[in-house]
């Protein structure tokens, strides 16, 4: 197992020793084509690396139609889900579901929460790292709203299409 | 006698124990705003993390201009500019006292070396912000999903449904 984070790049970040520690709270699982890793409303309970395959991102609007929000491919960009549930109590905001077969490491949040209330440091560099990425999202999204509010205010030729597709990107599950 | 917090009534220092409470306590600055004096001014510097101990602040932004655009109104006991501790010392909204305000100043620096030194007061803060933000993403999601359901429905945009759309972005702020 330790091999297997070792090559993961998302783990880089941690030391050998935390990287142990991961490895030991983490498990290997593998998921067949059309599988939903994360469900919808579900409670969230693990992060999930991806180490293979490719995942997509729906979240249902209002209206019953489900919409696709992002595809994420493990062999390249991001390729962690789930982080929001780690740290938070409400149910998941959009299903991750598996395109072909997909392997991955998850993060059980017990587990998780246990390391922290033990004042493990690989726990709370792993939390300082999902705060800095929804910190930088939050941002992101906020500039994106108020330049959206400017545009509407204009009634000008604002491109909704761009807008709704900046929304979307980089989703925190 | 230097005037120190009682950070136990702080919701994300509760789960700090007391020697972990006592280090923020013995770094933190205490400071009084008045009534309509500003905390933080939108685009300028957010070097310090205030936790407020009393009093109630507003929060703003120039969405339009010549206009104020109020985000929130928020009352102590709790934590403003911790955004800017984990992204760009930068406020995005301006923040001002609506009454009188107490509060303890956190300098981002120090709470910065502190996290680089793995000290677990600071870890704790950071993982109890983290938490606060996740649930702020929870709902800033919601509201995109919305928003997005609502641009796609709207094929023949008429001015009103523009009305609508920009009304419910400013309204569902997740500051």
């Amino acid at each position: 197992m330790e091999e297997t984070l070792q090559g993961v790049r998302f783990f880089e970040f941690l030391t050998e020793e935390e990287r142990e520690e991961f490895a030991e709270a983490s498990e290997p699982v593998s998921f067949g084509p059309g599988e939903n890793i994360i469900e919808e409303g579900a409670e969230q309970e693990s992060l999930f690396v991806l180490v293979s395959g490719t995942v997509e991102v729906r979240k249902g609007l209002s209206g019953g139609r489900g919409r696709l929000l992002a595809e994420i491919d493990a062999s390249h960009g991001r390729t962690v889900v789930g982080e929001r549930g780690l740290l938070g109590e409400s149910g998941a905001s959009a299903t991750v579901r598996t395109v072909g077969e997909v392997e991955a490491i998850r993060i059980p949040r017990e587990t998780f929460r246990r390391m922290v209330q033990e004042g493990r440091p690989a726990a709370f560099k792993l939390s300082y790292r999902i705060a800095r990425t929804l910190a930088r999202r939050l941002t992101r999204l906020d500039a994106e709203v108020v330049e959206a509010i400017r545009e509407l205010e204009n009634k000008g030729e604002t491109d909704m299409e761009a807008f709704r597709d900046r929304l979307i990107t980089d989703w925190s599950v | 006698m230097r005037e120190t917090p009682d950070l136990r009534d702080v919701p994300i220092f509760k789960h700090l124990d007391e020697d972990e409470r006592a280090e923020f306590e013995e770094l933190s600055e205490p400071m009084t705003f008045e009534a309509g004096q500003r905390i933080f001014e939108e685009d300028a510097p957010e070097g310090r993390l205030y936790v407020l101990t009393s009093g109630t602040v507003e929060v703003f932004k120039k969405v339009l201009p010549g206009r104020r655009q109020r985000l929130a109104t928020i009352e102590a006991p709790t934590v403003i500019g911790e955004m800017g501790l984990l992204t760009e010392p930068r406020a995005a909204a301006s923040v001002e006292a609506m009454t009188r305000v107490e509060a303890h100043g956190l300098e981002r620096d120090r709470l910065l070396e502190m996290l680089d030194a793995d000290s677990p007061a600071a870890c704790k803060l950071v993982y109890e912000i983290g938490r606060t933000l996740a649930e702020r993403m929870a709902t800033t999601n919601e509201t995109v999903a919305e928003v997005i359901s609502r641009l796609e429905n709207t094929a023949a945009r008429e001015s009103e449904d523009i009305d609508v759309c920009r009304d419910q972005l400013v309204q569902n702020w997740s500051f």
